[in-house]
């Protein structure tokens, strides 16, 4: 038996696979003071159910598969470790500088950012290495030991160590490592060359002194969860989800716990990728994911999950970057809880202002006021104020009203029902426009993509925004709400490897590359023999990051060979180049050299060859007797229209729009012209 | 004017179509970006995209380095018009002329105008992007010294048709090709820029079939009047007021010895809900490349105004009917006839124009607008050229931007520390020392921000940065740049202090340090380095009015000494952050004496 734990905000969602590969989904209240206790009240609402203990329940899970948003909350709100940064000397202000950049040229309301490690704890090391590795100034050793004792007297808990040219070079940053085991023991420190070997000094700063950061905290945590789970009975083995949307050992994130920020949003596009395969076989998926107050949206490309080395927690050039490769999710305020408003001028807006899930949508009665997407639907009768989440929480249609009356209606001088309706369609033309500008990006045609709608509030506009974009196939998974938790059963247990080596192909340097690919595959494999052991298949992948010449940023391109034997070799790879570059520009040139600068290597074992089992919650439904009622469509009006239950609709079974579909997690529109389909899988699949 | 625009759409259709416009000129931002070559275009964004309707009203833009794109697109899409009455689906036309609308000869914009199967005239489209070279005599697209036209060397396009059909003509390219260094990357971003102004084409020609040109054109009517009642809005929350500001920008040749001085008379017309700006007060042109486009003139004011208001007021032809810029013909401030140079009209007299205009809002009202910014353009931001004996002795050219800093103080935060200068907002990345040193020969010795260089204030401008970095290996370097602010500092506001000013030398090999001009192209030697402040932004407000949370923290993050605490802002502190509040209540009473004495 397998479990999938993902701690969110608000609820703690179990997915428990059995042996029979039926699955089946718990949910818990999130307990932010102590996250375990909410995991193990998921767990005990699973051996409850199957009627054992908790210790022979537990005791049965040879996997155990978790991913938490604790370290990103950590960093949000700044409740991380007191930690110091160690940089050479004359850079103190890596993090303060950054990469520069700004947005909203006209908006002087937002302050600079601060540095994620403040100036006062930031301490220069005399020492200095060139872009060659050749060391210029030599490591002063007795001054860093001053400095080490400084850390002590100001109660230093982690230390971030990021020299430059480290990743050409590493000797001065061992060095300070071994001075910081000698005169600071016990202190957790992280090395830049270590964790994340890239150009760049601002971006490794950033990863290195965040993961430095989380150390104290997660390992903490991540000790006090194992323990739990053994002492109740618990022998299998403990994986972390990651923000590469992979899993890791629970040992080896708690040495990099940079590595589960983002991980939640990471396996949509996983989950995702899987079901566009099994339901409609297509390679290339538009996966979003609608919550209450983000929409994450994620592009699959023929089979392969986007990665992007620009991920950000807050906002672009005001937040901090994590610096590593991750999933590729893009984030866009609108939700469920986006609020509708009429600014000054009479022009309608939703969001990106969200009421969220406290005080929530008006209809939520919970003090909020404002009218939301979710008012808007109760409105146009597309939800039921009665089988909300299957009905355990009652919601007030009389509140829907008056806040879109006193909001929309009246300024506007709409009815109720038009003002309704054009709270979606704004609300779904937001969200078209962050999926163009996803696609178009990457050089994907919406229209030749199926589009994957996960997440709770998903069913009430993902066949409206298929319509709008010109996608042909829509695809809402059974267990859509609990989409992460299930992307986690089919992920592979991963790592990866880099290394800084920069050489040109007019001056290829064969013998320096081939040490270092032969270096990162030996780490590979001494990866899969470890952790990797008794999985079901593994793999290794090497990549070059690389550009044309004269270029700033480099792209991602996997090698077909394991070392470069001559210049057939090299100009394999050039039209590999040419061919992702045009990819994803637009354009190749065919004239450029291109320049090599990283090399990277990955391996992944895959710990589950069987495919997603069934959805078994029958007891979580309720039977329901209405089978049709009034809902509202911009085109056809007030229309009497059937509503059936998600589960059961059997295999097969075909329903034409207008069409409501209900289950305890999620609500799902099919608009007047558009029809349904169940599928094996479980999912319904809409064609628009 | 299109004579049937009586019809009103709905809010809905309203707030959807403008969704659809913005997404347009967004996609031809990101096509753009990931298809320019030169580094002017991936790493300083300099680039922007726009939509102009039927009869020349700038319609919608994508977010971009503001000097680019408020004022002008009007000017250039009716020159067109003027210069080809006729106009065919198919055609694009080359424009760069600051005589007939554009920036300067270095921002080459492509129009294309969107005609629909009728051959009716629609929309104009348009992208306009800084070229890393524009065939000058001197290789650097800002010729600060050029005497006029014909000595800065650019070639000019007024509105040329480089297309037709959709084909290019190729004489032009090919004249081109002849004259503007590096022509490949020219070729390539011209390539993607033509590509950019097709998605855009392509999009709105779309966009006509689902909704008809008739709602497009009633939307862009209504859309303009929308944004007009937001300025309207906006001004009417201003008090009335009147304030007239001078800045001096430091001499170059050219100039006269004490420099230039511009001078704006900004009046906020409540009643009428216009925000007029009299730039008439301003000498006239010189024989240098200072000189302002008529474009950056007005976008410089432009740029005051909406950094001092309310932001979400959309910045478009609507919002600007509530603007009235005077410009005196033969003005050093927009004024200037073909052929005087305007080859630096984006960055230096520009910057000092929206430095008066958003620090006269400040004069008229403790809260509004903001300080002034401090100008760009020095050492750490050089074109460097030189010999590489890293890579087979390989020359480069390429220009840097290592370090900038320059932030106002604004009446409600702290300066953006890294802004660049006040046509640039801040836009603008900034070097990764590793990159560079990967890609030239250079070596990084130093970066950081400098201790008690803040312009004081109740909110404070940015500090100075320093920089210093020269040559690696036996070949020497040489580096260009044109800087202001050395001589005239960013002014602070409301008793804010003046910001840092920018010094420029040379660290010899012992270690003495050599002073350079504002303007200079130099040698650096092997051994040698060159050392740079850069110019810091004025601080807001009376500096002991600055909350003493605030002071603490600045000190003890070592942006602000415990003596300057002292001395400027009234705050005494140990160096653990200790707030001696009875010393600090009386020093901040002595240092707000004067003034009370004063009223």
């Amino acid at each position: 038996m397998r479990l999938a734990v993902d701690t969110g905000g608000t609820f703690t969602d179990l997915m428990v696979e059995y042996d029979s590969g039926s699955l089946q989904m718990f949910k818990s209240s999130t307990t932010p003071d102590d996250p375990i206790e909410g995991i193990l009240n998921a767990v005990k609402k699973a051996a409850d159910h199957m009627g054992v203990a908790l210790n022979d329940f537990l005791g049965r899970v040879d996997v155990f598969i978790h991913g938490t948003t604790h370290a990103i909350n950590a960093v949000i709100t700044e409740n991380t470790a007191k930690t110091a940064f160690l940089t050479t000397k004359g850079h103190k202000d890596i993090l303060v500088f950054r990469e520069g950049g700004r947005i909203e040229p006209f908006n002087f309301n937002v302050p600079f950012p601060k540095p994620y490690i403040p100036r006062a704890l930031t301490f220069e090391i005399s020492e200095r290495i060139s872009s060659q590795g050749k060391i210029l100034d030599s490591l002063d050793e007795d001054a860093l030991v001053e400095t080490i004792q400084q850390l002590k007297e100001k109660k230093i808990e982690a230390v971030g160590v990021c020299l430059l040219w480290s990743v050409v070079n590493p000797e001065h940053e061992i060095k300070v490592a071994q001075l910081l085991d000698e005169h600071l023991p016990g202190i957790p420190y992280t090395l830049s060359h270590v964790l994340n070997p890239i150009l760049r000094e601002y971006r490794r700063a950033s990863s290195t002194c965040m993961d430095a950061s989380l150390k104290p905290m997660m390992s903490k945590y991540l000790g006090g969860l194992s323990n739990r789970l053994e002492e109740n009975g618990f022998i299998g083995r403990l994986l972390m989800l990651t923000s590469k949307g992979g899993v890791m050992e629970m040992k080896e994130l708690s040495a990099a716990p940079i590595h589960s920020i983002g991980s939640g949003p990471s396996m949509a596009p996983i989950a995702g990728q899987y079901f566009a395969k099994v339901d409609a076989n297509a390679k290339t998926a538009i996966v979003a994911d609608t919550g209450g107050t983000t929409y994450d949206l994620s592009l699959v490309r023929r089979g392969a999950i986007p990665m992007t080395p620009e991920t950000w927690i807050g906002e672009p050039t005001r937040g901090h970057i994590i610096g590593f490769p991750s999933v590729d999710v893009k984030s866009v305020g609108a939700g469920g809880g986006s609020i509708a408003w009429v600014d000054s001028g009479g022009l309608l807006h939703v969001g990106p202002q969200s009421a969220g899930a406290v005080p929530g949508p008006a209809c939520y009665d919970k003090g909020g006021v404002h009218p939301t997407v979710t008012d808007a639907c109760l409105v146009l009768g597309h939800i039921d104020p009665l089988y909300f989440l299957g009905g355990t929480m009652k919601l007030n249609l009389e509140s829907s009203i008056k806040a879109i009356e006193k909001d929309i209606c009246q300024p506007l001088n709409l009815s109720r029902l038009e003002a309704a309706s054009a709270i979606l369609k704004l609300a779904t033309e937001n969200m078209v426009s962050a999926i163009e500008e996803v696609t178009i990006h990457q050089g994907i045609d919406p229209r030749s993509a199926v589009l994957v709608g996960a997440g709770g509030a998903a069913g009430l506009n993902t066949v409206a925004i298929a319509k709008r974009l010109g996608c042909s196939t829509v695809i809402i998974p059974e267990a859509g709400a609990t989409f992460s938790a299930q992307g986690a059963l089919i992920s592979d247990l991963h790592t990866d490897y880099r290394a800084m080596l920069y050489t040109s192909s007019d001056n290829f340097d064969y013998q320096k590359v081939n040490k270092t690919l032969d270096q990162l595959i030996l780490k590979c494999k001494t990866f899969i023999e470890g952790p990797g052991a008794g999985s079901k298949e593994s793999n290794i992948q090497l990549f070059a990051e690389a550009r044309y010449k004269g270029q700033i940023w480099e792209i991602d391109v996997p090698l077909k060979v394991k070392n470069f034997q001559g210049s057939e070799d090299i100009q394999a790879f050039r039209n590999d180049f040419d061919r992702a570059h045009e990819e994803l520009f637009t354009f190749s040139d065919l004239q450029s050299e291109l320049q090599f600068v990283g090399w990277r290597a990955t391996a992944q074992c895959k710990l589950s060859t069987v495919g997603m089992g069934r959805l078994n919650n029958k007891k979580t439904g309720q039977k329901r007797a209405i089978s049709s009622r009034q809902a509202y469509f911009s085109d056809t009006g007030l229309t009497q229209t059937q509503v059936a239950m998600f589960d059961q609709l059997l295999p097969g079974q075909k329903i034409k729009g207008p069409a409501i579909i209900e289950s305890p997690f999620t609500t799902v529109v099919i608009d007047p012209g558009a029809s349904v389909i169940r599928k094996e899988s479980g999912s319904l699949v809409i064609t628009p | 004017m299109n004579e049937k625009r009586s019809n009103k759409i709905d809010p809905i259709t309203l707030a959807i179509l403008n969704k659809r416009f913005d997404t347009i000129t967004t996609k031809m931002a990101n096509t753009l970006l990931r298809t320019g070559r030169s580094g002017v275009l991936n790493m300083a964004r300099d680039f922007s995209t726009s939509i102009i309707t039927q009869d020349c009203q700038l319609l919608t833009g994508a977010e971009s380095l503001p000097i680019h794109c408020l004022s002008g697109a009007d000017i250039m899409a009716k020159t067109m018009k003027e210069m080809h009455p006729t106009l065919r689906k198919g055609d694009a036309f080359l424009h760069n002329s600051p005589y007939h609308g554009c920036s300067h000869p270095a921002d080459h914009t492509i129009l294309v105008p969107v005609i629909d199967e009728d051959g009716v005239h629609h929309f104009t489209v348009w992208v306009k992007v800084h070229q890393a070279d524009c065939g000058n005599s001197q290789p650097t697209t800002y010729s600060g010294d050029a005497s006029d036209l014909y000595n800065e060397g650019a070639l000019i396009f007024p509105a040329v048709k480089i297309q037709d059909d959709y084909e290019d003509n190729m004489d032009i390219i090919r004249m081109c090709e002849m004259r503007i260094r590096v022509p490949e990357q020219w070729r390539g971003d011209y390539l993607a820029t033509m590509g950019a102004a097709r998605v855009g084409e392509r999009e709105i020609l779309e966009m006509a079939r689902e909704f008809g040109w008739e709602t497009l054109h009633v939307f862009a009517t209504q859309w303009l009047d929308y944004s007009e009642n937001l300025m309207i809005d906006a001004i009417k929350k201003l008090p009335v007021g009147q304030a007239i500001v001078s800045s001096i920008h430091d001499p170059v040749p050219g100039t006269p010895p004490q420099g230039v001085k511009i001078t704006s008379n900004v009046v906020i017309d409540k009643e009428n809900a216009l925000i007029k700006v009299d730039l008439s007060d301003n000498p006239d042109t010189m024989p240098c490349g200072l000189n302002l486009s008529e474009a950056c003139a007005r976008t410089g004011v432009m740029i005051g105004i909406f950094n001092s208001i309310k932001d979400n007021v959309p910045t478009n032809a609507g919002s600007f009917r509530r603007i009235q810029i005077k410009i005196r013909g033969g003005s050093i401030t927009g004024g200037g006839k073909h052929p005087t140079s305007m080859s630096v009209a984006t960055t230096n007299l520009a910057d000092r124009v929206t430095n008066t205009v958003q620090r006269a809002f400040s004069q008229i009202q403790d809260g509004l607008g903001l300080a002034e910014c401090g100008p760009d353009g020095t050492a750490a931001g050089s074109v460097i050229s030189g010999i590489d004996s890293r890579f087979k002795e390989e020359m480069y050219v390429n220009q840097i931007f290592m370090v900038f800093t320059g932030g106002a103080a604004t009446a409600k935060t702290d300066a953006w520390f890294t802004i660049c200068h006040p046509g640039n907002a801040g836009m603008s990345c900034i070097d990764s020392v590793e990159l560079d040193e990967l890609h030239f020969p250079l070596i990084v010795k130093d970066r950081h921000i400098v201790c008690d260089t803040e312009g004081s204030g109740r909110q404070i401008g940015a500090p100075s940065a320093f920089c210093e970095f020269g040559p690696i290996g036996d070949h020497p370097m040489t580096a260009s740049w044109v800087a202001d602010g050395a001589k005239n500092k960013a002014k602070g506001t409301r008793g804010g202090h003046d910001g840092s000013q920018n010094r420029n030398y040379i660290r010899k090999e012992d270690g003495s340090l050599e002073t350079q001009p504002a303007c200079a192209t130099i040698q650096v030697k092997s051994g040698e380095r060159l050392v740079t402040y850069t110019c810091g932004g004025g601080g807001y407000g009376h500096p002991w009015e600055r909350s003493i949370k605030q002071i603490k923290n600045d000190v003890i993050e070592g942006y602000v000494s415990l003596e300057r605490a002292k001395e400027v802002y009234g705050v005494i502190l140990d160096k653990n952050g200790k707030i001696d509040q009875q010393s600090t209540k009386l020093r901040r009473r002595e240092l707000a004496k004067p003034l009370n004495f004063k009223n």
